[in-house]
């Protein structure tokens, strides 16, 4: 079974690291959670994210234990987990700025 | 609490190198210096391209990097060569600033002492006489609590945030545990995580000094017309997977681990504290000003963590390279240090590799020769500037 890795036990996504996963890949664990399996509804790149569990449209997502961000929209188990599903909670005040355009 | 054996200070500071430091005033006097570092066994010459038509706040912070280099523990001896006398930057001057440590210093001026040849000739005979008197000197024991640990991180991939930073802000942990000290610097990469560090401040000042030492920076940054805050992450760090600047930031402070952040410190400026627990300071992402600052600053030996790999290598701090690549190591086996991929892998856990990463610092302590200092790569010696040329 391909994995992903998960930093600390509290995290609700984990990290491909070791080879990209494919729709319909099941998917296990390394790190600090070997329990957890999902089923990936998106193809997930080196170094992507995928959710370990739903979460609910606000609600924080946590990488490190810590908050990464907040979910714009509903995020499924198993769904690709990036900037289109996820916000940062950080000062926004850069967005009134010509910076936030170089971002993409 | 363990020992390691180092070099013990006049001022109870301790080495766990005793290097002869050839120590450039000028960028001018660097010819000098490399010519008689040639010639002694063991001299390290520092040069750099500073010291001549700096606004005095750029100056002065130039004259902590070089004086705080030469401060050392890591260093047994000086001599200091300037070209002629730059108010606020002679060899005196330099001189003065180190003379609390009680190591031994010689100062040759170029002019003074009659030009190229003579200043070689007298400041290679003062080398020679310094690199015997320390060729004698022994390790002794001496508590791992003298141990100041820096640690950077750069050329950062995946497994930096994932591995190679956690895993050393665990071997922090470690000597923290023991009555030790870490420092980080690169205040750019604690925009997103602020609140993570204030919450481990020991004091509200510091907490404050950190929020500040944030603004400050990317003030700087938008002063010279880039909006650091709305290009974070960037586009290729969006590609690889980040997806917020918590997240790259998070990944980044990670190579400290959760003990109180004692003080701040402004860029290459020395603790005033002797407490255990995690110290920030001030400065950019470059890694070799970086490195560098934290040298200055006493630190006796570096952790570099890298994803891409790295050759970064400070003349007198040795600096372990530490990846979560396996690939990368495999490539650069002959220049990054420790290889803690094996996370991935169901080899070892983060807590081992915690282990690991600690277990290198504590053999160099001991005097364990890095890779890049076995092959003398001492490339990052770098000056962070704060004004402009004129």
């Amino acid at each position: 079974m391909k994995k992903v890795f998960v930093v600390y036990a509290a995290d609700n996504v984990g990290t491909a690291v070791l080879e990209p996963i494919q729709v319909g890949d099941h998917v296990g664990c390394n790190g600090e959670r070997s329990d957890l399996e999902v089923v990936a509804l998106d193809d997930i790149a080196y170094g992507h994210k995928i959710a370990l569990m739903d979460i609910a449209a606000g609600d924080t997502v946590l990488k490190y234990g810590l908050s990464i961000g907040s979910a714009t929209r509903e995020i499924k188990e198993g769904e690709h987990v990036h900037a289109h599903n996820v916000e940062s909670n950080r000062g926004r005040g850069d967005l009134a700025g010509s910076g936030a355009l170089r971002a993409e | 609490m363990s020992e390691f054996l180092g070099y013990i200070r006049p001022n109870g500071d301790v080495g766990i190198r005793n290097h002869l430091l050839i120590l450039s005033g000028t960028v001018y006097a660097n010819g000098v210096c490399e010519r008689v570092a040639g010639t002694i066994h063991g001299a390290v010459p520092i040069t750099h391209a500073n010291g001549r038509c700096q606004v005095a706040p750029d100056l002065r912070v130039t004259r902590r990097f070089l004086a705080g280099t030469a401060m050392n523990p890591n260093v047994g001896a000086v001599v200091i060569i300037d070209h002629f006398k730059e108010e606020g930057m002679t060899a005196e001057d330099l001189a003065d600033d180190i003379a609390a440590t009680g190591k031994p210093i010689a100062t040759v001026n170029i002019r003074g002492d009659g030009g190229f040849i003579s200043a070689v000739d007298k400041a290679t005979r003062y080398a020679q006489d310094f690199a015997r008197q320390i060729s004698l000197d022994q390790r002794e024991a001496a508590p791992m609590s003298k141990i100041l640990f820096g640690t950077e991180c750069g050329t950062s991939d995946t497994t930096s945030g994932l591995a190679s930073n956690p895993a050393n802000g665990l071997a922090g942990e470690i000597l923290i545990a023991q009555g030790g000290r870490m420092l980080m610097a690169e205040c750019t990469e604690w925009m997103g995580c602020e609140n993570w560090l204030t919450d481990k401040a020991a004091s509200p000042a510091v907490a404050e000094a950190i929020l500040a030492g944030v603004r400050h920076m990317e003030a700087r940054a938008l002063a010279s017309g880039e909006d650091i805050r709305g290009s974070q992450p960037t586009g290729d760090n969006m590609a690889g997977g980040l997806t917020t600047i918590e997240e790259k930031s998070m990944g980044a402070v990670k190579k400290i681990g959760d003990s109180p952040i004692i003080e701040y410190l402004e860029i290459a400026e020395a603790p005033t504290r002797t407490d255990p627990g995690n110290y920030v300071m001030y400065g950019p992402g470059m890694g070799a000003e970086s490195i560098s600052s934290m040298a200055a600053a006493g630190c006796q030996v570096l952790t570099f963590c890298t994803g891409g790999g790295h050759t970064s290598n400070h003349p007198i701090m040795p600096t372990i390279k530490v990846t979560g690549n396996r690939q990368s190591f495999e490539l650069m086996r002959d220049t990054v240090d420790v290889d803690i991929s094996g996370v991935f892998y169901d080899e070892i856990t983060l807590a081992e590799a915690g282990q690991i990463v600690y277990d290198e610092v504590e053999r160099v302590c001991n005097g364990y020769l890095t890779k890049s200092e076995a092959l003398r790569d001492n490339n990052s010696f770098a000056i962070h500037r704060v004004g402009p040329s004129i």
